[in-house]
């Protein structure tokens, strides 16, 4: 270890350094903290300009297509609505049945039925119509940009990092000037919804293309086929499985961005009902009505689910026709008695309930629960966020917390750093001094310049030079833009989530891997999970804890911590049964074999889950925007609900920009640790 | 031998260059160097793959000419050359004296529906589509009816004994199924000349036997052009007409089987025959005096063990075994076409045995 330091020891070095001199100079400087406003450059209102200009150019056209998809989307929700139920439900029982036998017929006829008896029929045929004419035209787009960049190579490159960043930008930040262009309506929801499930359609029909054998292309061309007979006979079929993931990716998408679009144009859809409800307060009703949506999501997404099985079992496609004239008939016998299908509203009751019951929850539990939401605000949130030298008062902690005491913190972290470093861990030395630091600073108040050196070291070390220099300039942009406070507050909240769910997923998913029972429990969870629109998971955690950041972090660790469970999981479980047979014939324990063999080689994988969770704390960072967060998500709320595309905009690039480095630096490690491994 | 072929395929000069500026790097490399090994050395140093380097061969028509060589020595990319699945980057390419690259895209497809067949490695079978379909595809993008392609597909099917699995898909054959396919779809539009790249290689051992044997009896009866891929020593003997020996993208030796295993060029030639038992496959035609070589006439002793030229060396050892004197070899007409020295049929089996 004293030989050359490596990259990374280096650049926690440099951090170390500037940090220090940063804590030295701070009241000398008050600058380093807080970026002065006079340095800013009006990004923001060029932003605005910009693309006000931009937009104004092509609203005509924007409008012209508004109008014209008013029609479809209007035949559609008029179809929907004016079909007697009977013939929706024997339509829906058929798709079960075609698609998955019994059990999906099952499925469709329980959920099909509390959807009836939920009350919300009509707000759910009103969504679905919304998908219905969304998803056909982002699967159009979607292949057609999956057809052009295989078929171009010169646009392919562009055409990823076009679509890895619509994958990072928030949803919200979209519908800005989504906004401006189409005007509020439910337009401006489909057309979104068309744009947010377009990306996985084109990214699965690139990749279907991309991975069909070699040779099956070569046997296509030696047989003569034209570039249109090779890509539309053989390539395409080829990569159907693959391209029907994409289908239902893109379903999943368009009804996930159809609730979310409700914010903005709302229309007596589900998502609108869902958004009023919980304005109101109405728990009861609004975990109705996001039970609805649930309901559409699990069912969309089974069906469309089993299409991309690679062998699918074929069901008698004339039990499927007699589904649908068994609701035909009983429709034209029914003609007229039916009434409104909210007279099949039965769960009126236990909607109350439910309200009953909560309200006598929270009372109950009252003490309990709001020791956890102050225990976890005051001492650990509060204090990450603003630091322990301002988090630590006599009102809370019960003493004052003084320069002393951090001075003595850092003799403290000074010496067990230095003792690492005498032992040889010169980085893990470091890295206790960097967090001693973190702590005493607080992330929200961390100088920019340590966090701008800090972010370019990690770059550095994780993916070379070109990626630091590229982060550090993207972040400079934040920071001129005078957003930087704001994304500092973003930062803290994802990254204490996240690290949340590193521990909290990384457990359940190393359980997971130990026991199979468990694992039996965890899976329909996280399926459950992930089916689950972003939107919904607002619900009962608002229910239980009000409006605030405690709700928000819970929100988001619920949706983000799926991932982490699963790869962490699959990482372990999939060490290759030589390594294990090596490891036992070496005597190893279980547990050795877990710390020493599995977890090196899941490594890579777990770290691949990290990211992923990282893009789902984002994500949900700012549809938590709703319940209560500081930052950029709620710069982008409200820019949303001013129709201020700038801010929009910066902020939604801003968001977009922290999320982008933090997954290229977690998949440039996950690369090194590959790379060592030799995978 | 003495009829005079015509070519079926011509390649001249034929590079196949891989890198950052492949047409610019070649270009350079041939203007500067003189030989085909400098320039290739050149293009190595900055930076290209030479996958093919400066083939020059001709394959009569009727020929099957094997072209063998160890994985990464350019075989492949060859065939792809010939094929035009890659643009050779320099050279000309002539099939029945057509350039094929320089041939329009639409005279490509024309070429490739009519003349061209291949058989690939991993099959690539259309997994989509049952092994009916699979085989008539190749007459599905011509326009034929359909009636018309599947009655044609299922002549071929029978052909390649796969008579009854006509509905099965792809992945419900067996590996020596599959390639059967692969064979029959190549063979559905009677195509005049025939690639096979590595068509047996991904077989275990008793399929593959049994798959070259049929393969004979196929060739037997179509008389097709064939360039067969192969990195198994003993299936380009026992296949070829003619071998080519490829390392490193360069045609190091072109000649009969027995040419190969009696007289390889350099070392890595030799170490390929080394494992093969020279007896089995050299004939006693490559060993034999004839009346030019000695130019004084066929002089022998007066026994006749009845020596054919078209024995193989293990064979004539046993007929003379307890004999010292030349003994005369005939030809398939009976005459007397020349004379082999007993010893030197086994000192020739010694060579390499060390």
């Amino acid at each position: 270890m004293t030989g050359a330091l490596t990259t990374g020891t280096k650049a926690a070095a440099l951090a170390v350094i500037v940090g220090a001199l940063c804590l030295l100079f701070e009241g000398l400087m008050p600058w380093i903290i807080s970026f002065p406003a006079a340095w800013t450059l009006p990004l923001t209102n060029w932003v605005g300009t910009g693309a006000g200009e931009a937009l104004a150019l092509i609203k005509p056209t924007a409008r012209g297509f508004s109008d014209l998809m008013s029609y479809p989307m209007d035949w559609a929700k008029l179809g929907l609505n004016a079909a007697p139920w009977p013939l929706i439900l024997g339509v829906v029982l058929a798709l079960g049945w075609r698609t998955g036998g019994v059990p999906m017929l099952v499925l469709a006829a329980v959920g099909m039925a509390f959807v009836l008896a939920s009350g919300y029929w009509e707000q759910g045929m009103n969504t679905l119509a919304l998908v219905a004419v969304s998803v056909p035209l982002a699967l159009i787009m979607g292949a057609g940009i999956g057809i052009l960049a295989n078929e171009v190579p010169r646009v392919r490159e562009p055409v990823q990092v076009v679509l890895d960043v619509m994958q990072t930008v928030p949803t919200f930040a979209y519908l800005t000037p989504l906004l401006v262009l189409f005007g509020f309506g439910p337009v401006v929801g489909l057309v979104a919804s068309a744009i947010y499930a377009a990306p996985p359609m084109a990214r699965n029909v690139l990749l279907g293309l991309q991975r069909i054998e070699p040779e099956i292309k070569e046997a296509a061309i030696m047989a003569g086929g034209t570039r249109r007979q090779q890509l539309f006979q053989i390539e395409l079929p080829a990569a159907m499985t693959q391209i029907m993931v994409g289908v239902n990716q893109s379903l999943m998408a368009a009804l996930s961005m159809v609730i979310i679009a409700a914010v903005i144009g709302g229309f007596n859809d589900i998502g609108w009902e869902v958004l009023l409800t919980m304005r109101k307060g109405w728990f009861g009703q609004s975990l109705m009505a996001g039970m609805v949506i649930v309901v559409f999501a699990i069912l969309i997404d089974r069906m469309s689910g089993t299409l991309a099985q690679e062998r699918k079992p074929q069901f008698d496609s004339r039990i499927g026709w007699g589904l649908v004239a068994l609701g035909a008939i009983v429709a034209v016998v029914t003609y007229g008695q039916l009434g409104e299908t909210s007279d099949y509203a039965m769960l009126g009751p236990v909607t109350k309930q439910v309200d009953a019951g909560l309200t006598a929850f929270t009372t109950a539990n009252a003490d309990w629960l709001n020791a956890l939401k102050n225990n976890a605000l005051f001492y650990v949130l509060l204090p990450i966020r603003i630091g322990l030298d301002q988090a630590v008062l006599p009102f809370t902690w019960g003493f004052m917390w003084t320069s002393q005491m951090s001075l003595w913190l850092f003799a403290g972290a000074g010496v067990v750093s230095a003792g690492l470093i005498v032992s040889g861990r010169v980085m893990g030395g470091l890295i206790v001094l960097i967090i001693a630091g973190i702590l005493e600073t607080g992330v929200s108040q961390l100088p920019w310049p340590f966090a701008l050196v800090a972010a370019g070291g990690l770059a550095w070390s994780a993916g070379g030079r070109k990626l630091a220099l590229l982060i550090v300039a993207l972040l400079a942009s934040i920071l001129l833009a005078g957003l930087w406070e704001r994304a500092l507050l973003s930062f803290y909240l994802s990254g204490v989530s996240v690290f949340a769910c590193a521990v909290i997923g990384g457990g359940i998913g190393l359980i997971s891997a130990v026991s199979p029972m468990t694992w039996k429990v965890v899976r329909p969870v996280c399926d459950m999970l992930q089916t689950i629109p972003l939107f919904v998971f607002l619900i009962p955690i608002l229910m239980v804890f009000q409006i605030g950041e405690f709700s928000a972090f819970l929100a988001i660790i619920a949706y983000a911590i799926v991932p982490m469970i699963r790869y962490t999981r699959q990482g372990l479980v999939e060490t290759p049964e030589e390594m294990i047979e090596g490891a036992i014939a070496s005597g190893a324990t279980k547990w050795q074999m877990l710390f020493h063999v599995r977890a090196p080689y899941a490594a890579p994988t777990i770290l691949l889950g990290l990211n992923q969770t990282i893009l789902y704390a984002f994500a949900m960072l700012v549809i938590a925007a709703l319940i209560g967060t500081t930052g950029l998500g709620q710069s982008i709320y409200l820019a949303l609900n001013k129709a201020d595309v700038g801010l929009g905009l910066s902020a939604g690039a801003a968001m977009a920009i922290l999320a982008f480095g933090a997954d290229r630096i977690v998949q440039g490690f996950a690369e090194d640790r590959r790379k060592a491994l030799g995978l | 031998m003495t009829v005079d072929l015509k070519n079926a395929i011509t390649c001249q000069n034929v590079w196949q260059v891989f890198g950052a500026t492949p047409d610019q790097a070649l270009k350079d490399a041939l203007g500067q160097h003189a030989t085909a090994d400098d320039a290739a050395a050149a293009l190595r140093e900055s930076g290209h793959v030479p996958a093919v380097q400066d083939a020059n061969f001709e394959v009569k028509e009727g020929e099957l000419f094997v072209i063998m060589g160890l994985s990464g020595s350019g075989k492949s990319t060859l065939i792809r050359c010939i094929s035009h699945l890659l643009q050779a980057t320099h050279g000309k390419i002539l099939i029945d004296d057509e350039d094929i690259v320089e041939a329009s895209d639409k005279r490509l497809i024309e070429m490739r529906r009519h003349k061209l067949g291949m058989v690939f490695q991993h099959f690539g079978l259309f997994p989509h589509m049952t092994v009916a379909d699979n085989v008539a595809y190749p007459l599905r993008v011509q326009g034929v009816r359909k009636s018309e392609r599947l009655a044609k597909a299922r002549e071929v099917i029978d052909l390649v004994g796969l008579e009854g699995r006509e509905d099965r898909f792809p992945r419900e054959l067996s590996g020596g199924q599959r390639q059967r396919v692969g064979i029959a779809r190549s063979l559905v539009a009677d195509c005049s000349v025939w690639f096979l790249d590595e068509p047996f290689s991904a077989l275990d051992p008793l399929i593959r036997r049994q798959l070259q044997d049929e393969f004979l009896q196929i060739q037997e009866k179509l008389k097709t052009t064939i360039v067969f891929i192969t990195h198994d020593i003993n299936e380009a003997l026992k296949l070829a007409d003619r071998i080519a020996i490829m390392r490193d993208g360069k045609i190091v030796q072109i000649g009969t089987p027995s040419d190969i295993v009696l007289n390889p060029v350099d070392d890595y030639v030799r170490e390929f025959s080394k494992d093969v038992a020279k007896g089995q496959h050299a004939k006693l035609r490559s060993m034999m005096q004839t009346a030019g070589d000695t130019g004084a006439g066929l002089v022998h002793g007066a026994d006749d063990p009845g020596l054919t030229q078209d024995m193989t060396i293990d064979e004539a050892l046993a007929r003379c075994m307890s004999l010292y004197e030349p003994v005369p070899v005939h030809g398939a007409d009976g005459k007397v076409v020349g004379v082999v020295n007993p010893a030197d049929l086994a000192s020739a089996l010694q060579v390499d045995r060390s």
